[in-house]
């Protein structure tokens, strides 16, 4: 059996059902334009991340259970947000490990970038986007779910966001300097710790505009969010976006 | 029950998963070697603030050292002879043993003291010495340093230079790599904080 | 919602230009980490390397304490046993006394900053002199490092050469770190000679050989060890590691993790008494046994003290040493201070994004972040979980664990554009004061995909 015959559900995290939801639409899009049989399991809430982050994983358990179950008939769990991707990847399996039926969550789900890069594979995308983009590599995808080489290790610089861009028509990718410098979001950390939170936050914009980018795309909604409220916040002249809406810009 | 038998006890009552001893060999099969040992160990001196000087077939060990420390007049020495790869050659420079002062005080004010190095490291520059004269604080309390040191010596990374290394009878030596340092004060690199501010090591 | 960290980070952050300096110039010791690295084509099996030995040593303390104890006696120095920090302060003093000292000279040991032997010498009227530049800036001047490493980073030139011009006689007005440095030279010069006894911390100590091993740049623990015939040399139990083979491995790494460079200075071997001295030895417990039995910390053991992941920390470069409430700050600082007392310094726990930047410094591979997050999950149990966090979190389960709640939401929040009450209940006030707020989309991808919209 090929990937064309497996069964994908698509996880689309909270707040991006909530406040963005064009970018659960570029996903489906793109997922479908590959090809692939794609399904969204309806009244999916929250995987419990900010919860967990913030100190009461106990309280991500019920969520942890709905979810498993929701995905049960999926052969792959894929979704637009690496941060909530690898929480479910990295902890599920200690926060389920009294549930005595499992669907196994977190040996089944992707990112949906690292679905793409690594099991899809494609060699081509319809897409077109004459802009210059910085990439905006986030913690968790880079040094959790290693969507990228992280700048402190002594290994081959790659970075899986770049080959997918690279697909793209017309468009011109770079990286900030500090190219993996936390923004600051952090969940309840960008609420506590705001002073900080909003430093880094404006560091990491300023940084990404220093490279003359129109658009910083990252596959994070979260970081994006976090930034995109410092950008209104300071009316700068930058934007962002998330990077399945770039690929899947002609569908 | 003792302090050290409440500490023991304390430990073995709270050591969970004990683990095995790793092999050291596939480190040091990895570890960085150099092609050219004498040129590494010649760049890395100058990375840490040092100088690495290679003696030349007809060159005076004591006319070298006066033409880089010109300014030097107290000048200490641990070592009266040393082996170079053109034969022996006897160190004087007007220096006299450390040993001959009563208090390692009386050191203060050396402008330059000689010593002999075991071997040096290509990776970092580090030289090993081994203490062999009574006041220890010669290695430290100069102005500048010369090490002497065999060309032959040198070693590529410090997982060579370790099984090689004594501290001899006087149980105490050290690796020195380059002149002494600090950025305490707002990062900015200076030389000379408590230890030589300038340190040659001459391979010989 | 917030802590004595964010509030003190808040007020670090108010002073723009010193905090944009203090990011800056911790992040060029990163970079210079990050590049020394890369001349080592083994750097990343050289980590893995260090974190296998600390495990051992670290799972074999006894064996390793008593081979070290048997092999320092036969050196001659005195080994002392030390279960805190009472007994340790103590010990050190009874030292001193019984050969009749008054000047006390110290390299820089974090050993005893954590148990407070400078103020416990001082009271029994011991003069203690710190000899590190940074540590002794900070002792003139009765402040705390705010950093292991580079103890006043914090400090700029200026206050320096005022407090240089008092302490030293310097020129008033020359601000050059050259100057300044070597003005404290001439200055610690004399007290290194007028001292009747020298202290120095070990970064390591090993038990094949019974050696303590000191690494500094500045050779003021050698000045220190070769004036004065009486040596005190002090470590936490956890600084034990085997054999001069392990040696090879941790000196490797830890000048090009802590400041870029490829060793310290001075990588001095104390094996023996002077001819005609003493050598004490002071192993000193002070809660490291009690840390062996707690699973989801004991790795912070194998920290070699290097401060990288103090200098990597997002948190730590924009906040500074002095928002922690623990002496140690930045990662490992916030977990060693939960291990202390974590009812004491559980404000720390929330100066972390999760980046997991630290873990990835860590020439040990200590697995800072995990455990932070963990401390997080633990606060409940201690009493200290923060209430409006709690609030927060609670309301978002709530909703979360009910979908017909929280679409009827999702339904609700685009008219009035604003998040659902629980969430702005407090902290998002605080979100506010940085941002916007996101703005609700006018339709939920549920409602659209409810609605056929999405899939044609």
């Amino acid at each position: 059996m090929g990937i064309m015959d497996k069964k994908i559900g698509l996880f689309i995290p909270c707040y991006i059902n909530a406040v963005y939801p064009e970018v659960g639409v570029a996903s489906y899009k793109l997922l479908k334009s590959l090809g692939l049989d794609v399904d969204y399991p309806l009244d999916q809430t929250c995987c419990g991340q900010p919860m967990a982050n913030a100190g009461f994983e106990n309280e991500s358990v019920k969520l942890a259970v709905r979810f498993d179950s929701l995905f049960e008939k999926y052969d792959y769990i894929v979704g637009p947000s690496a941060s909530c991707v690898v929480f479910v990847r990295d902890n599920y399996g200690r926060l389920l490990k009294e549930e005595k039926h499992r669907c196994q969550s977190e040996g089944k789900i992707y990112d949906i970038c690292e679905f793409i890069h690594d099991v899809v594979k494609p060699t081509s995308l319809k897409a077109s986007f004459p802009h210059k983009v910085s990439i905006q590599n986030s913690c968790h995808g880079v040094r959790l779910m290693h969507l990228s080489a992280p700048s402190e290790l002594n290994i081959p610089y790659y970075n899986k966001l770049r080959d997918l861009l690279s697909l793209v028509q017309g468009i011109e990718i770079v990286e900030p300097e500090r190219p993996d410098e936390c923004c600051g979001f952090g969940g309840m950390f960008g609420v506590e710790e705001h002073a900080v939170s909003g430093q880094m936050g404006r560091d990491k914009i300023r940084r990404h505009m220093e490279t003359g980018a129109e658009y910083i795309v990252g596959a994070d909604s979260s970081c994006l969010m976090h930034q995109n409220g410092i950008i209104a916040r300071d009316k700068l002249p930058i934007k962002t976006k998330h990077i399945v809406e770039i690929l899947a810009s002609g569908l | 029950m003792s302090s050290r038998e409440m500490i023991l006890a304390n430990i073995r009552k709270n050591t969970q998963t004990k683990y095995e001893k790793p092999d050291y060999r596939s480190m040091e099969e990895h570890a960085i070697r150099y092609p050219d040992l004498i040129g590494q160990f010649t760049e890395v001196m100058k990375q840490m603030g040092g100088q690495a000087v290679l003696l030349q077939e007809g060159d005076d060990l004591n006319a070298l050292i006066r033409s880089i420390y010109p300014e030097a007049k107290r000048i200490a020495a641990t070592v009266a002879e040393v082996d170079t790869a053109f034969g022996k050659q006897t160190v004087d420079c007007g220096a006299f043993h450390p040993d001959t002062v009563p208090a390692p005080g009386d050191l203060d004010g050396t402008d330059l003291a000689i010593v002999q190095g075991r071997l040096g490291v290509c990776e970092n520059g580090a030289v090993w010495i081994e203490q062999e004269v009574e006041q220890r604080a010669v290695y430290f309390i100069a102005e500048a340093l010369v090490i002497l040191l065999d060309r032959k010596t040198l070693k590529n990374n410090m997982h060579e230079a370790y099984p090689l290394i004594e501290t001899g009878k006087y149980g105490f030596g050290v690796f020195i790599s380059g002149p002494s340092k600090t950025a305490d004060i707002e990062q900015a690199l200076v030389m000379g904080a408590h230890g030589a501010r300038s340190v040659t090591v001459i391979l010989v | 919602m917030s802590t004595k960290h964010s509030e003190a980070a808040e007020r670090f952050q108010k002073n723009k230009s010193l905090a944009a300096w203090h990011d800056e110039t911790l992040w060029m010791v990163r970079a210079k980490r990050d590049k020394i690295s890369r001349q080592l084509p083994e750097w990343e099996e050289l980590r893995q390397m260090a974190h296998d030995i600390k495990m051992y040593s670290n799972s074999h303390l006894d064996e390793l304490l008593t081979e070290f104890e048997r092999n320092a006696t036969a050196n001659g120095a005195v080994v002392h046993w030390a279960k805190d920090a009472g007994e340790y302060c103590q010990m050190v003093h009874r030292i001193l006394n019984d050969h009749g000292v008054r000047h006390f000279i110290k390299s820089k040991s974090m050993l005893a900053e954590e148990c407070g032997l400078n103020e416990y010498l001082e009271e029994k009227g011991i003069e203690v002199v710190e000899s590190d530049l940074g540590e002794r800036i900070l002792q003139l001047m009765h402040k705390k490092p705010s950093h292991i490493v580079l103890p006043a980073i914090h400090i700029k030139k200026e206050e320096i050469g005022e407090l240089f011009v008092r302490e030293m006689g310097t020129e008033p007005g020359n601000n050059d770190q050259t100057y300044l440095t070597h003005a404290a030279r001439k200055n610690l010069r004399h007290k290194f000679i007028e001292a009747e006894a020298a202290m120095t911390g070990a970064n390591f100590a090993v038990a094949s050989t019974g050696e303590c091993v000191v690494c500094t740049n500045e050779g003021n623990a050698d000045m220190g060890t070769s004036q004065p015939k009486l040596q005190i040399t002090a470590f936490g139990l956890e600084k034990i590691v085997p054999d001069r083979e392990a040696l090879g491995v941790f000196t490797r790494l830890l000048a090009r993790s802590g400041t870029g460079q490829p060793i310290t200075t001075y990588t001095s071997h104390y094996r023996k008494p002077r001819p005609g001295g003493e050598l004490h030895i002071i192993i000193v417990d002070n809660g490291r046994s009690e840390i062996l039995a707690d699973r989801d910390h004991v790795q912070t053991l194998n920290c070699l003290r290097c401060g990288a992941c103090m200098n990597t920390c997002p948190v730590y470069r924009r906040s500074g040493g002095y928002s922690y409430t623990y002496f140690i700050p930045g990662p490992i600082g916030i977990n060693l201070g939960m291990l202390k007392a974590p009812e004491v310094y559980y404000d720390n726990v929330s100066a972390c994004s999760l980046c997991h930047s630290c873990q990835n410094v860590c020439p040990a591979k200590v697995d800072l972040a995990d455990q932070i997050y963990n401390w997080r999950q633990r606060l409940q149990q201690y009493g200290v979980a923060s209430k409006s966090k709690k609030f927060m979190s609670d309301g978002m389960k709530q909703l979360m664990e009910h979908p017909a709640l929280f679409n009827a939401a999702l339904g609700v929040a685009p008219l009035a554009n604003h998040l659902p009450r629980f969430m702005m209940y407090n902290g998002l006030n605080d979100w506010g004061k940085e941002h916007e707020m996101p703005r609700f989309a006018q339709e939920s991808f549920n409602e659209m995909w409810k609605k056929n919209k999405i899939q044609k």
